[in-house]
């Protein structure tokens, strides 16, 4: 059974079709990339299946079950972390405070409890702790030691991205949404995050949704990639079938004018 | 039916007043988001010029000039003096936080509001103070057919105030500062973007609601007579109550709101009891708050993620 | 492509080197940055200790009259109230401008338990530990139905419902069920509370039992800021949707906050009531609730010492503004704090202040030429300060008339002053300067009660303005 399965799933703007009819599956442990032409819908699927928009038909399965219409902490609770295209850190909580803070969901003490602080409480705090300490040491030196008690609004970009992440990761997911991971990276970083997301398959085994504008990336990690254009599926397939046909190529490029004539 | 009638006439007149101030509080959240807790304050300082006018030109008793243009003077004075005032405040309190977290204009409008309404009471004392109006109006004339009593003054505040709104419809739809205050509305940076003078155009759209404050305050004092400090207070919750249930951002449902809260507080003064007023127009909001945020005419916000 | 192992000093964006130098903290430098560092190795903990137990040994080490000691169970009970307002509005980010309600409802509440206004038809006189309790889990209930409509209104619309809701409580006091409720006049004759046996009867006995809530307050709201409920607040007021998508129940939390805060202004309403032994309407109208703001925005929302810093200094120097004497302390003492923190160095301060000196005397000279009734009235002020000032201010025959136009122009030089630069500005400051002294010596000074309402609204326009996270608060960085 697929981890993630979208069927027909449509959502309109007012007069603007956002999604029509879409299908869309991830199977566990897959790498799925998502591309497309801004405005093509990328992000508004992310949207749609983590809770944000409800789509106007069509199902969201996760496992089997149905995300269609349950509260947005539940719909991360059941399994499905998201990264932001444009970041949204708690700028004001320190890094430490930004992972340990997406735990909620998967911790019970109780507000009496903490303020006790009975066992339960306790050891909660320190299971959170240690997972968030695991999950930044993920990062290398990067979000190190003392980085931990530092606000977030001091990190850098390429490090911001990557707390943003380490914050997904925190909520115990079994697919990860990764929303333009490598935007605004050099080279280098970019690199990063290929071997990361690489790494995020293998080391955690997590499915991933990757929507990335950037063709080395997709190239590096997927498995599998799906175009869209206009809130539709123009191609789907391997990177190198989807990146020769004729409608993404048009998608993205504009028809050859020569072409034109030559065909009729 | 007399009754009735009278009560109707009472809720017009008190709804135009609301309606007038609503238009300022819409106004200013159409364009800066900002709910002004400091625009009932312009209303009641604006009743308070009405009444120094009067007495600069004798007093209510001995006016030196005819009435028509003491009450003319009372309207220019009281709306260009609030108009100025709203600049001002705009200008030094709510501009330096126009890209500040919501919660920051918030605060700055209630301390605004607060001093306005502390100053007052420093500069004119917290005793009541009288137009006196029917010492230079004759409340006799006005409209008397069969049941229907309507004496000058409050046919003039609603014959005006529908004027004034329908003037300001005129200005928002029609001109090319109406449509800056749409876009505004809309989107304040894409506005700028486009060669729109956002400075100009929101402070041109608070001196405009403030202006409007300023002479449904001339209009209040002549009406209901009595003027003191904290007037401004309560007219300024209720008209945004009226606000708020009409759609807050939507000139129409100000409007709206604003007959809508006063006749509704008529009735319930006139038939049930004066007590518990208050009591109802707050549940009233708090009621369509619950089912309909947006109000009776305005429109749900999207947000994009 | 490698990333580049060794470097000779810092590479521009190099992460190893920010790593390297990163760990370093800055501090100020000299005694200042001592004093950090040493108020930074004791803990939270040691800190409170330390503060509980100079505030307790204050009443006996300096010996506090009884009109002193209730100055201070003002401030404690605003220090309490502002601690409770920052759970909404400095945790959670909702502006809750219906708190005052809460604190009426806790004293009410007690009112009704704790006397006897429902022991005729009801037999219910409870004692206050049983009484407190009670009213508090009530305050908390209400607190979850005012919170409730913050599942579907953001922000500003919050802001109305709670601020009618604060509206509708006065209201409903003043006039429904009189006989029970006591109208505009109140309830009387309310128990003192109970605590161990003894009555609390006096201001000193008060006084210890608000510090105790207090420290309790602090001691509580700390640990829950330090667990994971406190980062779901946080982490609300940062960002609600990304909190949501993170597994926060956003509703709840909010919901949560909205019943811790009232059920710490409700314990706080019900001792204030013991404390007077009555309660009325007009005790909770809305200018309370805007000191209440004053406070917290003064002290620093989101941090917990700073509620309580700034509901104290907030209280206790109004309290000042009551007395003509000692209100030109806190006036002028203001004005030469700001100078002094604004203007740096020193020596600029005292170049500032002679030459305002100086520029008075002219001014009274030459005014008192011109006419001698502008001149001919005397400094309404008392004390040394009087003496000091009376030859170097310009007070008319007829104060009132002066002092209300001076008020005015004054107003008009400050706005004019956040506007100018260099050489102008300076005039302008000599001249509001004196120009401030006289009105104070002339009008303000004869009207506290209203004056230190102008300053609680001034306070909180300028702190939004000038340092939004008041004296003790972070500074916030906000993606709009």
């Amino acid at each position: 059974m697929a981890l993630l399965e979208l069927t027909g799933v449509s959502l309109q703007f007012g007069g603007l079709r956002a999604l029509s009819d879409l299908d869309l599956t991830v199977e566990p442990g897959e790498v799925v990339s998502v591309i497309g032409p801004n405005g093509a819908g990328k992000t508004t699927v992310f949207n749609v299946i983590t809770g944000v928009y409800r789509p106007d038909a069509g199902d969201v399965l996760l496992g089997g079950e149905s995300l269609v219409g349950k509260p947005l902490h539940a719909i991360t609770r059941q399994g499905v972390a998201r990264t932001f295209q444009s970041l949204r850190l708690f700028l004001n909580m320190s890094v430490m405070e930004n992972v340990t803070s997406a735990t909620y969901g998967g911790t019970k003490a109780m507000p009496w409890e903490s303020i006790l602080r009975l066992p339960r409480a306790r050891r909660e705090e320190r299971e959170v702790r240690a997972r968030a300490e695991r999950i930044l040491s993920f990062f290398g030196q990067r979000l190190a030691g003392y980085r931990w008690d530092q606000p977030a609004y001091s990190l850098s970009y390429a490090n911001r991205r990557r707390l943003e992440i380490a914050r997904a990761l925190a909520t115990e997911p079994k697919i990860l949404l990764l929303d333009e991971p490598a935007a605004g990276m050099n080279p280098n970083e970019t690199h990063e995050v290929t071997e990361l997301i690489g790494r995020l398959r293998t080391e955690l085994g997590l499915a991933i949704l990757v929507i990335e504008h950037d063709m080395h990336v997709v190239e590096g990690v997927s498995d599998r990639v799906v175009a869209l254009d206009h809130g539709v599926t123009i191609a789907h397939g391997s990177f190198e079938e989807v990146a020769s046909h004729p409608a993404v190529v048009e998608a993205y490029l504009g028809r050859d004018p020569d072409a034109l004539t030559e065909a009729g | 039916m007399h009754f009735f009638v009278q009560e109707l006439v009472n809720g017009l007149t008190q709804g135009a007043l609301y309606a007038l101030i609503a238009l300022g509080y819409s106004m200013v959240y159409g364009v800066l988001k900002l709910l002004n807790f400091a625009h009932g304050d312009l209303y009641m300082i604006g009743a308070f010029i009405g009444y120094f006018v009067i007495q600069w030109f004798g007093g209510s008793t001995g006016l030196t000039i005819p009435v028509p243009l003491v009450i003319l003077i009372m309207f220019l004075l009281a709306g260009g003096g609030c108009g100025v005032l709203g600049v001002v405040i705009e200008r030094f309190a709510y501009r330096p936080l126009r890209d500040a977290p919501r919660i920051a204009p918030l605060i700055t409008a209630l301390g605004v509001s607060f001093f306005l309404e502390n100053a007052a009471l420093l500069l004119w004392g917290a005793s009541y103070r009288s137009y006196n109006t029917s010492a230079f109006v004759s409340f006799s004339s006005g409209i008397h057919i069969g049941p229907l009593n309507i004496d000058n003054m409050r046919l003039m505040t609603i014959l005006l105030s529908v004027a004034l709104m329908l003037a300001l419809r005129l200005i928002v739809d029609k001109t090319s500062l109406g449509r800056s205050m749409r876009a505004v509305a809309i989107d304040r940076e894409a506005a700028e973007m486009l060669g729109i003078n956002v400075d100009f155009t929101i402070s041109a759209t608070f001196f405009i609601g403030s202006v409007l404050a300023g002479v449904a305050g001339v209009m209040a004092g002549l009406v209901f007579n009595q003027v003191y400090t904290l007037i401004g207070f309560v007219a300024g919750l209720k008209a945004f109550t009226a606000a708020v249930v009409g759609g807050i951002g939507s000139i129409s449902g100000a409007v709206l709101g604003g007959f809508v809260i006063g006749i509704a507080e008529s009735m319930f003064t006139g038939y049930v009891s004066p007590q518990y007023t208050n009591l109802l127009v707050f549940g009233l909001l708090i009621v369509v708050m619950l089912v309909r945020p947006s109000g009776l005419l305005g429109r749900v916000q999207l947000q994009k993620v | 492509m490698a990333i580049n192992e060794e470097q000779q000093g810092p590479g521009v964006g190099v992460d190893e080197w920010v790593a390297r130098s990163g760990a370093k903290r800055q501090y100020a430098p000299g005694w200042r940055g001592e004093v950090q560092k040493a108020f930074e190795r004791v803990g939270w903990w040691p800190r409170l200790l330390i503060a509980a137990v100079i505030a307790a040994l204050i009443p006996q080490v300096i010996g506090l009259n009884g009109f002193q000691l209730q100055v201070a169970i003002n401030a404690l009970l605003l220090a309490i109230l502002a601690l409770g307002l920052n759970v909404s509005v400095g945790w959670a980010g909702l502006l809750d401008l219906g708190y005052i309600a809460f604190y009426g409802f806790g004293a009410y509440g007690f009112a009704l338990l704790s006397s006897n206004q429902l022991n005729p038809p009801a037999g219910i006189h409870l004692e206050a530990w049983i009484s407190i309790p009670l009213v508090m889990i009530g305050g908390a209930i209400l607190g979850l139905v005012v919170g409730f409509p913050s599942r579907r209104l953001i922000g500003d619309y919050l802001a109305i419902v709670t601020l009618f809701f604060g509206e509708a409580f006065v209201e409903f006091t003043n006039n429904v069920a009189p006989t029970k409720l006591g109208g505009p006049n109140g309830i009387f004759g309310l128990d003192p509370i109970t605590a161990f046996g003894h009555q609390i009867l006096t201001n000193t006995g008060y006084f210890y039992l608000l510090l105790v809530l207090l420290v309790l307050t602090m001691a509580v709201l700390h640990l829950l800021d330090t667990s994971r409920t406190g980062r779901a607040w946080r982490a609300v007021r940062e960002d609600p949707l990304a909190a949501s998508l993170m597994t926060i129940p956003v509703n709840r939390v909010k919901l949560m906050a909205f019943a811790f805060g009232a059920a710490i202004a409700a314990m706080a309403g019900a001792v204030f009531a013991a404390q007077q032994t009555s309660v009325f309407p007009t005790d909770f109208d809305t200018p309370f609730l805007i000191l209440i703001y004053a406070g917290l925005i003064l002290g620093g929302a989101g941090s917990v010492a700073g509620a309580v810093v700034g509901g104290l200094v907030v209280a206790i120097s109004l309290e000042f503004l009551r007395n003509p004497t000692e209100a030109a302390y806190v006036f002028y003492g203001v004005i030469l704090l700001t100078l002094i923190v604004k203007l740096r160095p020193w020596t600029r301060v005292v170049a500032l202040l002679a030459g305002t000196a100086v520029f008075g005397l002219v001014a009274r000279l030459i005014v008192g030429a011109i006419s001698s009734s502008a001149t001919g009235g005397d400094s309404q002020s008392t004390g040394w300060i009087h003496d000091l000032l009376h030859n170097w201010v310009i007070v008319p025959k007829n104060p009132t008339l002066f002092g209300d136009i001076g008020f005015v122009v004054l107003v008009a030089l400050l706005i004019g002053l956040v506007q100018l630069r260099g050489r102008f500005r300076t005039l302008t400051l000599v001249l509001t300067l004196y120009l401030s002294a006289c009105v104070w010596e002339a009008r303000l000074v004869t009207v506290p009660s209203i004056t230190r309402q102008i300053l609680i609204g001034a306070i909180l326009i300028v702190m939004m303005n000038a340092r939004p996270q008041g004296l003790l608060g972070q500074r916030r960085v906000e993606v709009v």
